[in-house]
């Protein structure tokens, strides 16, 4: 099992939940497995470019994006893209 | 039992109510619900009271908010797509119109890239438009600043059949057949940025409404102009070289009580989006677009106000509109303007409908 942590703008489309328990192979996997999936991807199944996912720190992204390994993994950390102005 | 009116409010970080009482001088601000999210557009089902929101975000993308209990809690439409075939993806959700009383369940909803959707289980699934996404000029259309949106819906109250689209910019589009076939309609009205000035499509329209009590009757501010159609679309006639300011603006408003009656919020000029000469105002014709006067009584002596084209509403009796720099404006008796609510976050939209208390 694999611990997802979720921002709380998304917490708030899933009853206030900040994390989630799900058993997964891949990142892709593991976020289609949450209630709020159909915001983290398009009809495509295309991750939003704004959206940064981790893996027990390191951005999923350089690892594969959706089909990063989750074998060993502990925590997947959704962020939103951070923005200033 | 006395009634008030209730304004949902859709901003670029949530939706607000306005309550406002019976004399619409005194109002409540609730908010923001949907908070964080841009609501383009928030309305009222009329046949069941529920509330639809068309929500964007830009990390999490587009997606239609329902609630059944006034606002307390929603719950998301399915994932909302476009066929791989079609190559498009949904890059906004614009404007959702609840369909006619003898379509119970039935909704529609326009959406970039100039598509519409249908929704027969209230909200629950939308499914695209066949008639518009493989429409035969869809190369000629080509978006504007706000994307290739399609904005307004109108529902011809006496012919389930007929309904009416607007694409920026493709124009004004028909439906006789239930949205199998789309048919532009457009003649007369200008689009001065192209090489023929007055193409088959290729129109910017920015509003446009159908009169309830006369469905043939048309209304709409466009890029270029506002106009009036008597005959479904088949041709309009140019209305603004009388009284308005400028031809350029996005909202329009119509009393449903009066064929003949209109509202536009006119703005400098497609470069400038803002009040001419400093003075927001609101300018009625009574006489089907001959002649215009100015409303602005009540309203700011100077400002430079851009009021978007979803965000301004009408009823039986009265006007409201938002504006960009988050102010809520009503029109009470005696045509004076109240500054319902100020300092809100940007208003994209504005629905109106009666409370009770």
């Amino acid at each position: 099992m694999v611990q997802i942590v979720v921002p709380s703008f998304l917490a708030a489309q899933a009853d206030g939940r900040r994390r989630f328990e799900v058993q997964a192979e891949t990142v892709g996997e593991a976020l289609r497995a949450l209630p709020v999936a159909d915001l983290l991807f398009n009809e495509r199944g295309e991750w939003s470019r704004y959206l940064n996912v981790f893996v027990d720190g390191r951005d999923a992204r350089e690892q594969g994006g959706p089909a990063c390994p989750l074998a060993g993994a502990h925590e997947v950390l959704i962020i939103a893209m951070l923005a200033g102005g | 039992m006395a009634f008030g009116v209730l304004a949902l409010v859709g901003t670029r970080k949530g939706l607000f109510l306005l309550r406002g009482d019976d004399d619409r001088r005194d109002w409540r601000v609730e908010g923001p619900l949907l908070d964080g999210w841009g609501v383009y557009h928030a309305t009222v089902d009329p046949r069941d009271g529920r509330f639809y929101a068309a929500a964007n975000h830009v990390v999490y993308g587009p997606t239609v908010q329902r609630s059944a209990d006034g606002g307390k809690t929603w719950e998301r439409s399915k994932k909302i797509g476009l066929p791989a075939w079609s190559g498009l993806t949904v890059n906004a959700v614009w404007h959702i119109e609840p369909g006619l009383p003898q379509q119970p369940g039935t909704l529609y909803l326009g959406a970039d890239p100039g598509v519409l959707f249908r929704s027969d289980d209230a909200g629950e699934t939308w499914e695209p438009d066949r008639g518009i996404l493989e429409h035969p000029a869809r190369d000629r259309w080509f978006p504007g600043a706000g994307g290739l949106c399609c904005d307004s819906i109108q529902l011809d109250p006496g012919d389930p059949q007929r309904m009416y689209v607007c694409i920026a910019s493709a124009g004004t589009l028909r439906s006789d057949d239930g949205g199998q076939t789309w048919l532009p309609v457009n003649k007369n009205v200008a689009a001065d940025y192209l090489p023929d000035p007055y193409p088959e499509i290729g129109q910017c329209v920015h509003k446009l409404l159908l009169h309830p009590a006369r469905p043939e009757r048309l209304w709409q501010q466009n890029h270029f102009g506002v106009y009036r159609s008597d005959n479904r679309g088949d041709s309009w006639e140019r209305l603004d070289g009388n009284g308005l300011p400028t031809s350029f603006g996005y909202p329009i408003m119509i009393d449903p009580k009066d064929p003949d009656k209109a509202f536009v919020i006119p703005e400098r000029s497609p470069e400038y989006h803002y009040s001419p000469n400093g003075r927001l105002a609101v300018y009625r014709t009574r006489d089907g677009g001959r002649t215009w006067d100015e409303m602005s009584d009540g309203l700011p002596r100077q400002a430079w106000a851009a009021v978007l084209r979803e965000a301004s509403a009408s009823d039986a009796d009265s006007l409201y509109f938002g504006t960009q720099s988050g102010s809520f404006f009503g029109l009470a008796d005696g045509d004076i303007w109240v500054e319902a609510a100020r300092h809100l976050p940007p208003v994209l939209s504005v629905e109106v409908t009666q409370w009770s208390r």
